[in-house]
């Protein structure tokens, strides 16, 4: 997209744009970054979306139409996934939301014991690799795992592999969304709303439907739709748990691995991208500007309101379920990856883990290389678009936002099918190349990059950076002196993200790995696939140990090179 | 921001100067566990590197396919010969010869050396023995007892898009029963089936833990993945004649390391390479060979001739129509 052919895309007054121009024709540097970043994201996040579309309209190799669409809605074996994936996306987006709402509002509005350790176990599911939960759901619920055993004499209470396995392993796995979302709105209703609703004669239980519920409806409405998009993209649950339930996520893999029908896949995958897309601009361009945050000009005070204790006690069991359920989900894998053959043999062995280092040792080896070469190009570029986004002026500034924010809503099936389309021919052949991994994990955490630096940007005041040039140093000078120490946590909290949701990602990479680079996600999806369950575990805490080791480089970080820390240390 | 750039720019050439060694890729189709054993052996043998990917064999067609403009492995190794005809078919081998693959008698290998044979394996039942006394019944012997209603939803095999296994169950079927039998019979199956696979061996740890009871599979995975690793399994064959692979391998067309793949392709062939499948109860093609003393023979077992050449080039067809009727058919 030409910088200069802008200005009448967007409409908007012709004077101020050439003006607009003109500014920036006069910063040479500015421009160069403008169109180096449009050229990066056109490439790389706009191309191979476009590709899979262009794609999914040309049935049989050079032949173009509407053919692909007619066989998909006509024929059953593709309809029935497109009902399974919107019915389970729907159900896991509504539990999903009641236990996230529950879970916040026992640890934001009930004054429940213990909240701190509730909150750190909610999110772990966040930073595992996704599978995990379905992992241990087989080992737990199979038909031979324990609890099936132990309770149920071998017989199965319900089946796992289906679509109930999929919503209790899909809740796990992404009500942690839901809570974040919601407890920060939960956190944004001052009590004195609450405190006046009560004192003027309702009950509790009225100002809970009448004061706080109605409040917390834009962020009850972002939990479900985030959730939803959440569970749509979702593929490693599905293809483990799925059994005969297809959804379309592992539709759209099989069609193109199993087969090789790149158009049907690329058919299914659009599906897929609709709902999803749809979700994520009503969630951020509408919801967002719904929001009935209470402005008072007085800071919020959140004050847990000293329930009655039958409710205390309640919302206490609540949260000790569901943080039992997780404790017990990731201990099972736990010991899974320390017995010999599990269900048979329950001995206990560090031979899951010798095998792990000794024959997987590529696949952990490459993973992190390639997740670390890939994590601080990615912050790096999520910088400089935050702070073009944020502190400059130029046209298209908008929607440089907006599609530097697409691979967030896009699920990883299109884009890995996407990558699969538009980097397998000349001029850009990058297929089988560690360099097409890596661009898949920076532009698909990009998002993280631009989303924490734009937050941080915003709250890191323009009188100081103004400060530093009345002084008289450059816009450079100020730039590496000034605001880019500022945005130091920001920056490092981006890169632990991106290095996380890298290491654990599996639905787009899955489409572009190669003998030559391999991935442990790729690897444990394998085992699992093949019934090699106490080696897919004892691979899972591979990774969840080099996760857990980030974390606290991360801390060493954030904490000795942030400037905060260091000034709030001078000052103390 | 000079520096921001400088930054990239050195991290992106330390990234393409990586990956420059000469080493041969592999795609295999067999099991994770399994080709190590050969490789390993053949690093140390020959000490070229080799770096492998393991996918089912209908994956594996499908990835070759892909990549046809671009090929990025050399040889394909393992999984039945059918899917290496439907390749040959497509155009997406290359023929080898040489004085090792002239040694390999004809029937084991494709007359202008699109494809060479390495073993031979048959397809066979593995069902737990402790559900088995449970349900009270019988392990199957007959493709009919799979019907039984004791059995339903207590089956499990692979997809026969994904994996070479299991459309080697439907060719044999097919070959037995005559096309629309087999597909009427595998409508009965259908209901039977617990879940489909996408590996073809995944089935026998399956029933060995209980998830199943009977799993379809070849008899050398399920002696090795399942009665040898001290699971509760039983190996039976169907009376009426069951089907039976070729496992082959071949060298893809546009190989990008052509040298070394024939040498592994003769390496392969060896007396010293083929003794090494007694690990996984493989009947090895060379007659020179060691054979693993549970391994099921040729001659042990009745088997349907089966015409490779035709269901390699109607597995387009006929995996359409096992979509459509039986997947989603009902």
């Amino acid at each position: 997209m030409g910088v200069a052919s802008l200005p009448r895309l967007l409409g908007g007054d012709e004077m101020y744009w050439v003006k607009q121009m003109k500014r920036i024709w006069n910063e040479p540097m500015l421009l160069a970054m403008i169109v180096l970043i449009w050229v990066l994201l056109a490439v790389f996040v706009l191309y191979p979306i476009i590709m899979v579309g262009l794609k999914s309209f040309e049935p049989k190799s050079g032949v173009y139409g509407f053919g692909v669409y007619r066989t998909l809605f006509s024929k059953r074996y593709f309809v029935t996934p497109i009902i399974n994936t919107l019915k389970l996306g729907v159900t896991v987006a509504s539990v999903g939301v009641l236990v996230g709402y529950l879970f916040a509002y026992a640890i934001t509005k009930v004054n429940i014991p213990m909240k701190g350790l509730f909150r750190t176990i909610a999110t772990f599911p966040i930073i595992s690799p996704p599978f995990v939960i379905a992992l241990a759901a087989i080992l737990l619920f199979g038909r031979n795992g324990v609890i099936t055993r132990k309770f149920f004499a071998g017989i199965p209470p319900f089946e796992i592999y289906g679509f109930w396995g999929l919503v209790i392993v899909e809740t796990l796995a992404y009500f942690p969304t839901a809570f974040m979302t919601l407890e920060a709105i939960l956190m944004s209703i001052s009590s004195d709303l609450e405190e006046a609703s009560l004192s003027l004669g309702s009950s509790k239980w009225r100002t809970f439907w009448r004061v706080t519920f109605p409040l917390s409806m834009p962020g009850i409405l972002s939990a479900w739709l985030l959730v939803f998009s959440q569970s749509m993209a979702d593929f490693g649950n599905p293809l483990i748990l799925g059994g005969r339930y297809h959804v379309l996520s592992v539709s759209a893999y099989l069609e193109i691995t199993g087969s090789y029908r790149i158009s049907y896949g690329s058919g299914l995958a659009i599906l897929l991208l609709i709902p999803t897309l749809i979700a994520f601009f009503v969630q951020r361009y509408w919801l967002s500007r719904k929001s009935y945050v209470t402005v008072t000009g007085k800071p919020s005070i959140v004050r847990a309101l000293e329930p009655k204790f039958y409710v205390k006690v309640i919302f206490t069991a609540i949260c000790l379920i569901l943080v039992s359920t997780i404790f017990l989900f990731y201990g099972t894998v736990l010991f899974g990856s320390f017995t010999k053959l599990w269900g048979v043999n329950h001995t206990l062995t560090l031979e899951n883990y010798k095998f792990a280092f000794t024959y997987n040792w590529e696949f952990i080896k490459d993973t992190l290389v390639l997740a670390s070469i890939a994590t601080p190009l990615c912050g790096i570029l999520g910088i400089m678009i935050a702070y073009l986004v944020a502190r400059k002026q130029f046209p298209g500034r908008r929607a440089m936002e907006a599609v530097s924010l697409l691979t967030f809503a896009v699920p990883g099936t299109v884009v890995g099918i996407g990558y699969l389309l538009a980097f397998n021919q000349k001029p850009l052949l990058l297929t089988g190349t560690a360099l097409i991994i890596i661009l898949v994990f920076v532009f698909r955490e990009l998002p993280v990059g631009v989303q924490n630096g734009v937050a941080a940007l915003y709250q890191i005041d323009r009188s100081i950076e103004e400060a530093s040039l009345d002084l008289g140093s450059s816009s450079n000078q100020t730039f590496w002196r000034i605001t880019l120490p500022l945005l130091m946590p920001a920056f490092f909290n981006a890169l632990f993200t991106a290095f996380v949701r890298s290491m654990t990602a599996i639905s787009a990479v899955i489409f572009v790995v190669s003998g030559k680079w391999n991935l442990i996600t790729v690897r444990i999806l394998g085992a699992v696939g093949n019934s090699d369950l106490a080696q897919a575990a004892a691979l899972s805490y591979v990774l969840i140990g080099i996760v857990l080791i980030a974390m606290f480089v991360l801390r060493f970080l954030t904490m000795n090179f942030s400037y905060q820390t260091k000034i709030r240390r001078a000052i103390s | 921001m000079k520096r921001l750039f400088v930054l990239a720019l050195v991290v992106l050439i330390a990234m393409v100067s990586f990956a420059k060694e000469q080493v041969l890729h592999i795609y295999t189709a067999l099991d994770e566990n399994e080709w190590p054993i050969y490789v390993k052996a053949f690093e140390q043998a020959t000490g070229i590197k080799v770096q492998v990917v393991r996918m089912s064999s209908g994956e594996l067609l499908a990835r070759v396919e892909a990549e046809a403009k671009n090929p990025q492995a050399s040889v394909w190794f393992g999984g039945p010969a059918i899917d290496q005809i439907a390749a040959k078919k497509k155009g997406l081998l290359a023929p080898y010869k040489s004085e090792a693959v002239e040694k390999v008698p004809a029937a084991f290998k494709d007359p202008d050396g699109y494809w060479i044979g390495i073993y031979f394996g048959a397809i066979a039942f593995g069902s737990n023995t402790q559900q088995l006394k449970q349900l009270g019944v019988d392990a199957p012997t007959s493709w009919y007892d799979l019907l039984k209603p004791q059995f339903k939803g207590r089956i499990s095999l692979a997809y026969p898009y994904t994996s070479g296994t299991a459309y080697t169950v439907l060719a044999a079927l097919v070959a037995i029963m005559g096309e629309d039998k087999a597909f009427d019979y595998w409508k009965q199956l259908h209901k039977q089936i617990h879940h489909y696979n996408t590996s073809g061996s995944a089935c026998v740890t399956q029933a060995g833990l209980g998830e199943i009871t009977v799993g379809i599979a070849f008899a050398h995975d399920i002696i090795t993945k399942g009665i040898d690793k001290g699971y509760p399994i039983v190996l039976t064959f169907p009376k009426e004649p069951t089907g039976y692979e070729i496992g082959a391998m071949s060298m893809i067309k546009g190989a990008p390391e052509p040298d070394l793949a024939a040498k592994f392709i003769d390496w392969m062939l060896s007396a010293e390479a083929q003794s090494l499948m007694v690990k996984w109860n493989r009947i090895p093609i060379n007659p020179e060979a060691t054979v693993a003393p549970g391994a099921v023979k040729m001659q042990d077992v009745n088997i349907v001739p089966m015409d490779f050449e035709y269901f390699g080039a109607q597995k387009d067809r006929l995996i359409e129509r096992w979509k459509e009727e039986i997947e989603y058919g009902m």
